[in-house]
This record gives C-alpha cells, structure tokens and sequence, in this order.
C-alpha cells in the first residue's frame, strides 16, 4: 500500500525529517507514537500533500505510483486521507457541501457516475449515525465553531464518507473526553477493512486499548528509532521514550 | 469649465421658489466644481473620468425612454412595492404605489405647489461631511425621485422596491422619513440595459428615522459595464432608531457612494455592510461617515471586497464621536481579497474620538485565500479551482448573510459569482 523509503524534509531549511523508512501493507493498523516535535505530523503531511516542506531525500510510493508527484485532491481521489491534529474552521462552507464535491470529484475520477443530492443526503447520514454525529453539525460550516472534540468527530465522519484506503488519523484522539473516545475509536473500527490501511499517530496507549495495531513506531527526532507489537505501546506508557533513545545512541556509538 | 445655466434647468419640475433653489445650488457648483486629485476625499478616484467620458453632457438628463421592466434583470420572486424609474423618471404604469402612505414621485409632489415640503431637500449645507460639487448638481439637475412618508407606527406590509433602469444620465433625488416607531424597508436596485452606453447615475436619498423607527436599505449597484454612478445617502437618527445597510457594488465602470449617517439621539444604532465584486477596471469607492452625536449609540461597519482583473477598490470608513457621546459601541471591520495581482485595494478606518467612555474596535485586512484552508478542502478531494471559488464565495457571502430578504441575498449571490470564475452548482454551497 504505501512505502516511505529514506524520507528526508525540512521546512525552510530546517532539517525535521532524517530518513524515514515505514511500509504499510493493505489492511494494517499502524500506530506511530513519538515526542513533541519529532515530526508526525510532518509525515502525515506530506503524505497527504501540504506544500510548505521541501523533500530532500528518499521516496514515497502508494499503490506503486510516486506519491509526491501527485497534487493533494489526485491523492485524495487515490484513496489517501488525513484526519488533520488541528482541523480548519472554514466559516460559511456548508460541511455537507464540501464533501459531496470531494466524493463527486473522487467519483468523476473513477470514471463513475456523481451521486445525486438525494443518495447523498441518504449516504451522508448514514454515515453521521455511525459515529454518531448529530446531524444538525451535516449543514454548519465546515468546523464553524465546533469544540475540540466534535472536530475530531467530524474528521473521522469525514472519513467515512470518503472511505479512504490509506487513513493518517493525526492526534485524533487528543482532546476526546472518555465517552468521545469511544465513540470515534467504535467509529474507527467499524471503518476497519480488509484492504483499509490506518495509521494512527499518537501521544495515548487508551486509544490502542480500542484500536489495536498490527505494529507499533516510535519516532523521534526525525527517526523511526524503534518498531514493534502493541506490547510496545505498554513499555512507552511505562517507560517514556529515553530508553528508545539510548538505545539508538549506543547502537550508533557500537557502529 | 463653463458654469450651469438656467438653460439647464429651466424644464425642470418645481415652482419659482424652487427655481430658485436649483439656481443656488447650480451656483455653488460653478464654485465648487467637481472635486479633484487635490481633495483627500478624492485622492484615489478620478472624477475627471466623468468628463473625459462624458464632457458636458452629464448636466443633462437623458430623453425620456420606454423600457419595458420585464426586459430587464430585476428580482424574481420578490414580493414587493415595485416603483420604476427609467432615465430619472417614474413610470407610473409599470408601479404599484402602496396605500395608506404618503408616497408620491418627487417631480409629481413639486408640480403641485402645495407640498413646498420638499424643497428641503433641495436646500444644501455645504458644511455637511464629504459635500462635494456632485451633490450640488444633483440638487441643480433632479429631475425626480421618491418621496415617502411612512407616518408614526406604521409598518410597511412589503418592501419598497425601487429600480432605476440606467443606461442614461439621471440625476435623482429622494427623501424618506419614518415617523417615530414605524419599520420599511428600501430596496434601491440601479440596474443598465446596454453595456456600451456611458452616462452618468448621480443619485442623492436622504432618510430621516424618527424616533424608535426601523428602515433596512439594500442598495444594489448592478449598473451595465460603462456607467458611471455616483452616490450619497444621508441619514439622521433620532432616538432608539435603527438603520441597516445592504450596499452591493457589482456594476459600472466608476462607481463611489458616501453615505453618511448621523446618530444624532441617544440609543441609535446603525449597521452597514458593504461587499464589492471587482472586475476588469472597475473602480469602486465607498467613504462612510458615521457620527456618533450622543451617548449609548451603536454602529457597526462591515465591509468586504473581492477583487479580480485590474479592479481597484477604495474604502474609507471615518468615524467620529462627539465629546458627550459617551458609552458609544463601534466595531468596524474591512477584509478584501485580491485574486489577482494587479488589483488594487485603498482602505482607512479613520477614528476620532473625543471622549474616553467609548469602545471602538476596527480592524482590515488585505490578503489571499487562506492556504491551510485550501489544502483542507484538496485533501478533502476538491480540484484547486473548486476549492478556490468555494473560499471566495464563502468570503463573499459573509456580508450577504445579514440579508433577511432571501429573494435579495440569492439574487446577488447569483449576480455576484457570475462575475467570478465558476465552476459548479451553487445550490447548498454556503451555509
Ligand atoms: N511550517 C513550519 N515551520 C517551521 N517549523 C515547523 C513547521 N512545521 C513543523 N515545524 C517544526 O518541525 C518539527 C516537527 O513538527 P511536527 O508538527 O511534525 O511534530 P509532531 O511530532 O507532530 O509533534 P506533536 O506531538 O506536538 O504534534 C517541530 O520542531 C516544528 O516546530
Ligand atoms: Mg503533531
């Protein structure tokens, strides 16, 4: 599905990304934990298309194609999708609106045909019962004054309109009281395909007490330091990433 | 420049008295002339297109025209008193005159010597805020207009829609004056035929609210490409009244208004939205001017442009409050777009407060669209161009809102985008 090979990007000629090498297989949860600051929002970003990075070094395919030479919406239409850690407000874009032109647009390019207002409307609300997201929020600004956590919850409603097959889900958790954490974390689940791929980034082992990974990535400082199982997430909450680090360190010392 | 003469308004309606009056006010033009580059209030729009398009010509109001209203882009689905103008004169066949209140068509009111009331309005105070030589002329050369009187505790059952089908010089005066606790609403539409023809709209409406009384005015500048409209409107406030304005410039070639309101007794307020959508070589000027003369008053300014082509926008917003206007509550606010880089926005907010129990809020902004917003919409799978007009129709928008007249705020909405690159369906867009 998707294959990070050597990944080096800085933002305006600050090194934040130094060799990242991740491989995603169809299907897979990953959860990707790491420091402040260590870039995972970086890497959700620049797989998902936001310009403002400059990549020097190394690769991104997905689905065999080069992934940075695609615009975000070709990415969108190939099936990427981002859960933003910081969703936009975009006053006066009805939500609703927004994500039929995304999944018109995403259908056009399919060579389907374009849902009618009507299938939509029923599709839309389907999906809002899901992860139960009143529908009052189906025709308010995109984010317009929404809280935190509703933010988050509209991320992953948006989600499931647009059934991505690679989701980045940044930090969707943060901020979700205990009963919005389940709610999103059932909703995510319910998403969970055969040919689905998520990667959840993470700073809280509670969400992969509802999300179990296929594998666990510790990123620091521009590095994927550290991969393993779910049992990895445990050893972090215990341990905090210190012990990640110097290991890293000894092994470069040993090299 | 050679001066107004009696030639010119020699045919006009009104009385000796009123003959009189013109001929002053033609006088103080010969003064005054037509405000130049040196005049601050002039600096960045240049009158001296007027001239250049026009010469002498604009002293003289068109030949009467028939144009059929139903030929022309006017509202649909509004439910209204329709009252036509067609080159500054009203066609009382294609109007429909409410009952039950004093509204006549001025040259109507003036050929009947009784009603010397409106000679008020014919009378200038050259002391007054942005006077300028234009309103001197158009007090010369108004050739009719609207006057109304919606007496104490009246609330008009519809709204007054009134279209001025352009594409010809008129000069137009009108008056309006709501009796204390009586609510209207104003619909001014200038609207053209022909997008060759160049003259000039000079239009003055003066509105008095007395007090408690309620008027909502939407004034529509959809002039066809050519034209040049120039614009005042003064209102005066008496107590707990209250003034909204809807100003739309869409239309014409050299567009500017001064509108200047006056909240002259305690508890009045005022609301003034404007939103520009800029083209081609359009010029577009708005100077709003709002005292705040007593204490506990309100306004609020909210003005917008989008501007594409070689547009050029201007926005001045003075706002003065007097010494004893204590616990006055002002907020302004200007954002532009410029989609293209060679248009180009002037804007000042201007505050002079003379007192320091105030609360004055105002800020500008002057910008693109937002990047984290439009990669929000592309990651969403919006194409560029989609996602672009929908931001700009949203910036838009945000002035229209405040219409409660649905018919109104779809058919700007739709006048508006259709200036603008579009791409898609409007329908279910904006919130
Ligand atoms: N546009 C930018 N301009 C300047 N610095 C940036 C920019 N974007 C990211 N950075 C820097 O890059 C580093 C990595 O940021 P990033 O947002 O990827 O971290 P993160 O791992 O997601 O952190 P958090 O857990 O706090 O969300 C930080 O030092 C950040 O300040
Ligand atoms: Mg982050």
């Amino acid at each position: 599905m998707l294959k990070v090979k050597n990944l080096h990007a800085s933002v305006d000629g600050k090194k934040i990304l130094k060799g990242i090498n991740l491989e995603i297989g169809a299907g897979e949860v990953h959860a990707i934990m790491g420091p402040n600051g260590s870039g995972k929002s970086t890497l959700s970003n620049i797989i998902a298309g936001r310009d403002g990075y400059e990549v020097t070094a190394g690769s991104i395919s997905y689905k065999g194609k080069d992934l940075l030479a695609m615009e975000p919406e070709e990415r969108a239409w190939e099936g990427v999708f981002l859960a933003f850690q910081y969703p936009v407000e975009i006053a006066g874009v009805n939500n609703t609106y927004m994500l039929k032109a995304g999944v018109n647009a995403k259908r056009k390019h399919q060579g389907e045909q374009e849902l009618d207002a009507i299938d939509f409307m029923q599709l839309v609300k389907e999906k809002a019962k899901m992860v139960e997201l009143d529908q009052s929020f189906l025709s308010r600004g995109v984010n317009e004054g929404f809280s935190g956590g509703e933010k988050k919850r509209n991320e992953i409603f948006q989600m499931a309109v647009l059934e991505p097959s690679l989701a980045l889900l940044d930090e969707t958790d943060s901020g979700l009281d205990i009963d919005a954490l389940r709610i999103v974390a059932n909703g995510v689940n319910k998403l969970r395909r055969e040919e689905r791929s998520i990667v959840m980034v993470t700073h809280y082992q509670r969400l992969l007490d509802y999300i179990e990974p296929d594998f666990v990535h510790v990123l620091a400082d521009g590095k994927i330091l550290k991969s393993g199982d779910k049992s990895l997430a445990l050893e972090l909450e215990s341990r905090g990433y210190d012990w990640v680090k110097e290991e890293e360190a000894d092994r470069i010392k040993a090299a | 420049m050679s001066a107004l003469t009696l030639d010119n308004i020699a045919a006009l309606p009104g009385n000796a008295a009123l003959q009189t009056l013109r001929q002053q006010a033609a006088d103080t033009y010969t003064r005054t002339g037509l405000p130049g580059k040196r005049d601050e209030d002039w600096k960045y729009t240049d009158i001296s297109r007027l001239t250049a398009a026009l010469g002498e010509s604009w002293w003289t109001t068109s030949e009467p025209q028939t144009v059929d209203i139903n030929d022309v882009a006017a509202i649909e689905d509004l439910d209204a008193y329709r009252l036509v103008f067609v080159a500054g004169r009203f066609q009382a066949k294609q109007s429909n005159i409410p009952a039950g209140v004093q509204l006549l068509p001025l040259a109507e009111l003036l050929n009947s010597d009784a009603h010397e009331d409106a000679h008020c309005l014919f009378k200038l105070d050259e002391s007054a805020p942005l006077f300028n030589g234009l309103l001197a002329a158009n007090s010369a050369l108004a050739s009719d207009g609207l006057c109304a009187c919606i007496r104490e505790g009246i609330k008009l059952d519809k709204p007054l829609y009134v279209v001025h089908v352009g594409n010809s010089t008129a000069h137009v005066l009108s008056g309006l004056m709501l009796g204390a606790n009586a609510e209207a609403t104003l619909i001014e539409h200038f609207v053209g035929t022909d997008s060759s023809a160049a003259s000039l709209s000079n239009i003055a409406t003066y509105v008095r609210l007395q007090d408690n009384a309620s008027l909502t005015h939407y004034r529509l500048q959809l002039e066809s490409d050519k034209q040049l409209h120039v614009g005042r409107v003064e209102v005066k406030q008496a107590r707990d009244s209250r003034y909204t304005l809807h100003a739309v410039e869409l239309g014409g070639s050299l567009s500017r208004a001064d509108i200047i309101i006056n909240l002259s007794e305690p508890g009045a307020s005022c609301d003034l939205n404007g939103l520009f959508v800029g083209s081609g070589r359009q010029h577009i000027d708005h100077h709003t001017r709002i005292d705040h003369n007593a204490p506990h008053c309100r306004s609020r300014e909210n003005y917008r442009s989008v501007l594409d082509g070689r547009s050029h926008a201007v926005f001045n917003g003075k706002i003065v409050v007097a010494e004893g206007a204590i616990k006055t509550d002002s907020a302004q606010s200007n954002a532009n777009l410029l989609l293209s880089k060679n248009a180009e926005i002037d804007t000042k907010p201007e505050l002079e407060i003379y007192n320091d129990d105030v609360k004055c809020a105002h800020g500008v902004t002057v910008g693109q669209l937002d990047k984290n917003q439009l990669f929000y919409l592309k990651s969403r799978g919006l194409p560029e161009d989609e996602a672009r007009q929908l931001l700009t129709f949203a910036f838009a928008d945000e002035v229209l809102v405040g219409m409660k007249i649905k018919a109104v705020r779809r058919f700007i909405e739709k006048e508006a985008f259709a200036k603008l690159p579009n791409l898609s369906d409007l329908e279910g867009m904006l919130t």
